[in-house]
């Protein structure tokens, strides 16, 4: 036991070292960089250094009309995908949660089977399903005589978008949610059908008491990752039609990679994150606190 | 861990009678269909991708009325304009090398972490597991100015030592290797097994489960990763499968055959590791949605 001095227990972080490395160099430094470079002026291809500007870049965003259009194209995606991904899966994940064990299985893989695909792969997929022209869906609707505009048209780019990404993400919340069924135990079930609780009053007193923490987890995870929306947009209408469907990850990108502003680029990715922490936080409050 | 209790799952007395009737059946039906909207587009990529053009063009059935390899021969067969076996090289080098690292350096660290009773490793941890609320875009530019510095952009370097510092590995295995006795390694303690033994000899075999379910996610989420490599690489002969996919599409941007045949090369892996592990993929999802 004499091993145990102040050295040998220091040594042990040894053993963090590679780890944290990697941790420091590609998430505690860029973080802080990507802050100090939102106040600075940069564009990577012009000979002038990097200068600084303070809020400028915040300013210049919060008067864009352009950054303003992709917060919205953003938020409206968010408000569409959220709800349908968490009220979606945690239907699905119910009905699951009712069938025999061996069935059971072979659902919930069947369900959560297009997380696994690539986004591209599935951006290529849904805009062949798309097309107005040959797409799966016009050809099936064209025998009802409709045509639809399904990437092309103001009113359904979005929802088009929305929709394949329910598709692709769904699984992923059901097997959690479907998870968090299963841990509920099945005396309160039993207490409740005795004193004659029918299916309903079952699910609205102990089923979704017993599951908010897990329902928390599911929307706040969904929240962070449907700001960031990116491949589908990118994939299917790449912005279109006017920018309607230009977010806030896209125009970033554009903005950083293709102009190479790079303050300006940092300072939106900070707004976006700002964004999503007030998102997030409202969230934890409205639920936590009933 | 209540669940153990459970017995034989859902079917207790009363409700057993009362849904295996009619009530049963309707919800077997619904979830059928279902799955079939979720798993015919799937395949549906395979399927198109056997089709000459004309059938896709004018869609007859879902089912190709005469199969051909046309589309294969022509994506495999023109690697200088679509050097699609290169792309799969280079994705599979990448998920590859990500995958090991991922595996070493977060099971070391999650050791450390959670078995030597190292100072601050609290604060340590909770920082570490912080980093998991960060949206990962605000990373994006930064990274990229950082990878230009070290003259790692357009090599395969900046997709696989970025990758290492996710919080996500380290998190999952601390979990678990919470849950292993103590007793074994004081045996092995006892019997003069080094640190770094008590982590090969029994931390690493006992944790199989979890290091395979880190290894699979972390092998899927290279591969399919999409906006990295298309922000770090830029030559085309660089880029891995995912993105040379989406770029291919732009330039042959009607031809759904030839579009779709590539999309066939890009998900054949993830399919086969999909049906190979579905099991502890699902699992290693439950676990981390529960232990938030």
């Amino acid at each position: 036991m004499k091993y145990k001095s102040t050295l040998f227990r220091y040594s042990g972080y040894v053993f963090l070292l590679p780890y944290m490395a990697l941790f420091c160099a590609f998430l505690v430094v860029p973080l802080c960089y990507g802050l100090v470079l939102s106040f600075f002026d940069w564009e990577m291809i012009s000979p002038f250094p990097p200068k600084f500007i303070g809020l400028g870049n915040y300013g210049e965003a919060l008067t864009s009309p352009y950054f303003w259009k992709a917060l919205w194209a953003t938020i409206r995606f968010v408000i569409m995908i959220v709800p349908s991904v968490v009220l979606g899966a945690l239907l699905i994940a119910l009905l699951i949660n009712n069938v025999p064990q061996k069935q059971e299985s072979f659902f919930r893989a069947a369900y959560f089977f297009p997380t696994i695909i690539s986004i591209s792969v599935a951006g290529i997929l849904w805009r062949w399903f798309y097309n107005t022209e040959f797409g799966l869906f016009n050809s099936y609707l064209q025998n009802l005589g409709i045509r639809v505009h399904w990437l092309s048209e103001m009113k359904w780019a979005m929802k088009s978008i929305v929709l394949m990404t329910l598709w692709w993400t769904i699984g992923g919340a059901m097997v959690v949610l479907l998870a968090g069924l299963k841990q509920i135990p099945d005396q309160y079930y039993e207490a409740a059908a005795i004193d004659g609780a029918n299916a309903i009053h079952r699910f609205f007193y102990i089923t979704l008491p017993l599951l908010r923490p897990v329902l928390l987890f599911v929307i706040v995870m969904s929240i962070i990752g449907s700001f960031q929306v990116f491949g589908q947009t990118f994939m299917i209408t790449r912005g279109g039609p006017e920018l309607s469907t230009r977010v806030l990850v896209q125009y970033i990108y554009e903005t950083a990679f293709s102009n190479y502003r790079m303050g300006y680029g940092a300072a939106m990715s900070w707004l976006l994150f700002l964004v999503i922490a007030v998102f997030s936080l409202i969230q934890f409050r409205l639920i936590k606190e009933r | 861990m209540r669940n153990s209790e459970r017995g034989t799952g859902n079917e207790y007395p009363g409700e057993q009678q009362e849904m295996k009737t009619p009530g049963k059946m309707i919800v077997l039906f619904i979830l059928g269909l279902g799955a079939l909207v979720f798993l015919v587009p799937v395949v549906l990529i395979f399927l198109t991708a056997f089709k000459p053009d004309a059938e896709i063009i004018h869609f007859y059935s879902i089912f190709p009325k005469s199969w051909t390899l046309e589309n294969f021969r022509e994506i495999l067969g023109n690697p200088e304009e679509i050097p699609i076996f290169r792309w799969f090289l280079n994705s599979v080098l990448i998920s590859f090398m990500v995958t090991s690292l991922v595996l070493v350096v977060d099971s070391l660290a999650a050791y450390g972490l959670a078995r030597l009773h190292l100072p601050g490793r609290k604060w340590v941890f909770t920082m570490i597991v912080a980093t998991l609320m960060i949206p990962g875009q605000i990373f994006l530019v930064p990274v990229y100015l950082i990878l230009n510095r070290l003259g790692w952009l357009d090599t395969p370097l900046a997709i696989i030592i970025p990758a290492g510092a996710g919080a996500f590995g380290v998190f999952l295995l601390h979990q678990f290797f919470l849950g292993i006795p103590r007793d074994l390694e004081d045996a092995a303690c006892i019997d003069g097994c080094s640190r770094l033994g008590i982590y090969r000899h029994i931390i690493v075999p006992l944790s199989k489960p979890a290091l395979s379910t880190l290894g699979i996610f972390a092998f899927l989420g290279s591969w399919n990763d999409f906006l990295g490599p298309l922000v770090f690489l830029d030559s085309v002969d660089k880029y891995t499968l995912p993105v040379g996919v989406a770029l291919f599409q732009t330039s042959y941007f009607a031809e759904y055959g030839l579009t779709l045949s590539a999309c066939v090369i890009c998900t054949t892996p993830v399919l086969i590791v999909f049906l190979l592990f579905q099991r502890h993929i699902i699992k290693g999802i439950s676990l981390t949605g529960l232990k938030e």
